[in-house]
């Protein structure tokens, strides 16, 4: 007799969703919940940033300027014209997409370490503009939301639960479209341009186009986020939109966890978010630098032991201990 | 108005000797190691903490501390290349750029920790003093820190094509391969390398703490402005990345001066921007020594 | 008969050095040509330029009647020529099969369909036993399959192959020249750079002779073996031909 939780590798994500649906449930604490969705946000974010950095190996370190985007267009639509955030929410997705047109068309010719500072040149610059703006964003004070209670057409909610799954939601769907991009010609061609961009023209890959695509994708995520985001903490200004902190997670969750797979974000950010729960814990949120400090050395660390990241760990020990393990052909996509 | 100008200038030059210790340091290593240093400010952050502790406790002038803060960097350098930056030389870009990322988070961090935020000052004798030449005026504290920082890429200079362990240093960055066949050794190579570009970077702290403050985020904005200048001045390309810096420096002024006290950083980043747009090679084309 | 690949006054120069130098010569459809000459005669610059990795200082490239001067690499691999690297360059954490793949997505997109012309390609070089195997894992000859394959895996009708034969010994180039030899009678067009000769005067049909960036000599085997400046500038003036390989010829 097979064991079902030996063999099938879909039962264990069975069991994960059913997990994560009922949790909120379960859990009353609302500081957890609190991280709880914090986690999903990130691990989201992660997701977005993940298409781009860990598939193509295009390393953009300036993903806050779509967050900040997804953010300020639907907080502008709300505020200045009253439209709901449901609609505000895919304006911003929008507005994120063009915008990446220009910077990816910009960015681009740079390889490696140059794209990376120019991406973040990129959303710096947008901070700046945006610390300018006072006339229809607010400038730097920034501002609240109404509070208009409960209103979940305008996506304000009373209980915590349904930010958790809204923002679980949202994980999916960035999951969901990894997925099927994975299983896909487009997977394929990512990660040719990920590990050789001369090579994968040779075997006609538009690489420019596949990377502008690729670019829209992540970039229309992450704006995503940015506006939940601030429908969750009521509270919009730059630095807190465009906050290179939120460039860095996104990447770092990728990277942590397992760059340029399925579940590396989500594992990334369960690590990460846990070790910064614990760290607050013992040292109170009062020393700014811990946090940090651990952050970047659990970051050397893995670089230094595990370059790929550490899903690789995970599977590692998922297929000495289970049977699926030895019928990899058909897990991963990559192997065609 | 032309007084205007001709001070504003003035200004941007000379701090743009400092930006340019930075920056050719952060090209230094790009050009031998092929590695961009993403925490070369945090390097100027611990030459400025060294020559405020040195200043504070024993009263010696940030100048003279030159001669402590250099050495301790370039060993600093040295460590950090033989442990670290070798390790992961041969993974390809993104573990490189997320080392030097997370070193540049560790210490900044680090130094929240053991220093606080708060900003440490030392002052001179000098420090306050000023003279004219016209309607024109000059901060002796930033004049001897630009004729110094001058004077350290002169050095550098003579040393890359004057000595057997500089030309070594050119002639692995422009190939490794060639260089090993004949006899370099690549590990000294870029110990000395990331060693000098060190002490580069702890000079300009050294040279900085007469009229700025040192606090533990002060580094990001040098090292923003190296990395604008370098690429400005062309990957790799040591002068490039000293006219580059200068002219960094004067841009930054000018934007102060003219269009308004917080955009400097503006035209910084306008003018990468540009530079990417139209001349993503740099102004000096290709690659160079 | 159709020319399949018609250069015509091609010249590149990097900073000082003069690559190649108003180059020109044609193949016709179906042949086998091979490129000749000493290291540094730019053999693997012709390469880069006919498929779009440089932009020549001037000349025309003509693939099947296309002008490609202008076209990027991956547009001239759409128009059917194909190209191997001198220094294998695999999808290294990807699976044979998904190199291949890769390749076979050019023509059609469908996952299944993909698979199985991959795998048509895979076993026409012999590495179906391997096909998941990660490509970074593979020995360097079979790097050199495996590249081969996906360039076939994109359909091509014109082949360059870049040094396919560097490093073999006798038994793995007389397989490679077989491999050559099949892909001639299947119509391929086929434009080889090579220092071997035995695989050289094997194969083609025609021989181009590079020597510092210019043309040098041009003609068939027999010619090219008996003129004075090909000898003088590359197989030197010991070298001897071992007559009765020109029946191999495709």
């Amino acid at each position: 007799m097979t064991l079902i939780w030996t063999t099938r590798p879909w039962f264990w994500i069975v069991v994960l969703a059913a997990v994560a649906l009922v949790l909120p449930l379960v859990v009353s604490n609302p500081f957890a919940v609190d991280i709880f969705i914090r986690v999903l946000l990130f691990a989201f974010i992660g997701v977005a940033w993940n298409l781009m950095g860990g598939y193509a190996k295009q390393l953009s370190l300036g993903h806050a300027a779509y967050f900040g985007l997804g953010a300020y267009t639907s907080t502008i639509l709300l505020i200045r014209f009253g439209i709901s955030p449901w609609i505000g929410i895919i304006a911003g997705g929008v507005v994120a997409m063009l915008a990446s047109l220009p910077i990816g068309a910009l960015c681009f010719r740079l390889r490696g370490p140059y794209f990376a500072i120019a991406t973040i040149a990129t959303a710096q610059v947008l901070m700046l503009l945006f610390l300018k703006f006072r006339d229809f964003a607010w400038g730097a004070e920034g501002t609240t939301l109404p509070n208009l209670g409960d209103a979940p057409l305008m996506m304000q909610f009373d209980s915590k639960a349904a930010y958790y799954y809204l923002a679980l939601a949202l994980l999916a769907l960035g999951l969901a479209i990894t997925y099927r991009i994975e299983r896909s010609w487009m997977g394929f061609y990512l990660v040719a341009v990920g590990e050789d961009e001369d090579a994968a023209e040779a075997v006609g890959v538009d690489t420019t186009k596949i990377k502008r695509h690729i670019y829209l994708i992540s970039a229309f995520l992450t704006a995503l986020g940015g506006t939940f985001y601030i429908q969750y903490i009521y509270f919009i200004d730059p630095n807190t939109a465009f906050s290179f902190n939120i460039s860095v997670e996104a990447a770092l969750v990728s990277i942590v966890g397992g760059i340029g797979t399925l579940w590396g974000p989500v594992v990334g950010t369960i690590l990460l978010e846990a070790t910064s729960a614990l760290l607050q814990s013992w040292f109170g949120s009062g020393h700014g630098g811990v946090q940090l400090t651990v952050y970047s050395l659990i970051l050397v660390s893995v670089i230094l032991w595990r370059p790929s990241g550490l899903v690789g760990v995970f599977s590692d020990l998922y297929r000495r201990f289970t049977y699926a393990g030895a019928a990899r052909s058909k897990e991963v996509p990559l192997d065609g | 108005m032309l007084a205007t100008l001709a001070q504003a200038v003035v200004n941007g030059l000379l701090i743009g000797g400092i930006y340019a210790l930075v920056s050719i340091g952060v090209t230094l290593i790009f050009g031998v190691v092929k590695i961009v240093n993403f925490a070369q400010g945090e390097f100027v952050m611990i030459g400025m903490y060294i020559s405020f502790f040195l200043a504070s406790t024993f009263g010696v002038d940030p100048l003279l501390s030159l001669l402590i803060s250099m050495p301790s960097l370039f060993a600093i350098g040295v460590l950090l290349q033989h442990f670290l930056i070798r390790r992961v030389l041969a993974l390809g870009d993104m573990p490189q750029i997320f080392l030097t990322f997370a070193l540049s988070l560790l210490l900044m961090n680090i130094a929240l920790l053991l220093f606080t935020a708060n900003y440490r000052t030392v002052q001179t004798p000098y420090s306050e003093l000023t003279f004219h030449i016209g309607p024109v005026y000059f901060a002796v504290a930033k004049l001897i820190a630009f004729a110094i920082a001058m004077l350290l890429s002169a050095l550098l200079y003579l040393f890359l094509h004057g000595t057997d362990l500089g030309k070594a240093m050119r002639a692995a960055a422009q190939n490794r391969e060639v260089a090993m066949l004949m006899g370099i050794n690549p590990d000294r190579v870029f110990c000395v390398a990331v060693g000098v570009a060190l002490a580069l970077a702890g000079a300009a702290g050294s040279l900085l703490m007469p009229f700025y403050p040192a606090y533990p985020l002060v580094g990001q904005i040098f090292v923003l402005m190296a990395f604008v200048a370098v690429v400005l001045g062309t990957l790799g390309n040591i002068t490039g990345a000293l006219i580059a810096s200068l002219m960094m420096g004067v841009a930054e002024s000018l934007g102060v001066q003219f269009v308004g006290a917080d955009s400097g950083l503006i035209v910084v980043f306008v003018m990468l921007l540009l530079t990417l747009a139209f001349r993503p090679n740099g102004l000096f084309g290709g690659w160079a020594r | 008969m159709a020319e399949a690949l018609v250069i015509r006054n091609l010249s590149k120069r990097f900073g000082g050095l003069r690559a190649v130098q108003d180059l020109s010569f044609a193949v016709q459809d179906g042949e086998t040509v091979a490129l000749i000459g000493p290291n540094g005669a730019g053999k693997t610059t012709s390469f880069n330029l006919i498929t779009g990795y440089h932009r020549p200082d001037t000349g025309s490239v003509f693939g099947f009647g296309r002008e490609l001067v202008g076209l990027r690499p991956h547009e001239i691999c759409g128009h059917g020529l194909a190209r191997t690297f001198q220094v294998a360059r695999p999808f290294g954490k990807m699976t044979v099969l998904a190199n291949v793949m890769t390749g076979a997505f050019l023509r059609n997109k469908n996952l299944d369909t993909a698979r199985s012309r991959a795998r048509t390609a895979i076993e026409f070089v012999g590495l179906s036993a391997k096909e998941h195997t990660p490509a970074r894992e593979l020995t360097t000859i079979d790097q050199r399959r495996l590249e081969m394959a996906r360039a076939l895996a994109t359909e091509p009708r014109l082949l360059l192959l870049d040094e396919v034969m560097a490093g073999l010994n006798h038994a793995e180039i007389d397989q490679a020249v077989a491999v050559i030899g099949k892909l001639s009678k299947r119509g391929l067009t086929i434009v080889i750079v090579e220092h071997v000769m035995r695989a050289i005067m094997a194969v083609a049909r025609h021989i181009v002779v590079l020597d510092h960036g210019q043309k040098i000599a041009e003609g068939s085997p027999k010619d090219i073996v008996a003129n004075q400046e090909v000898i003088r500038a590359y197989l030197g003036t010991g070298y001897r031909h071992e007559a009765p390989a020109e029946d191999a010829a495709c």
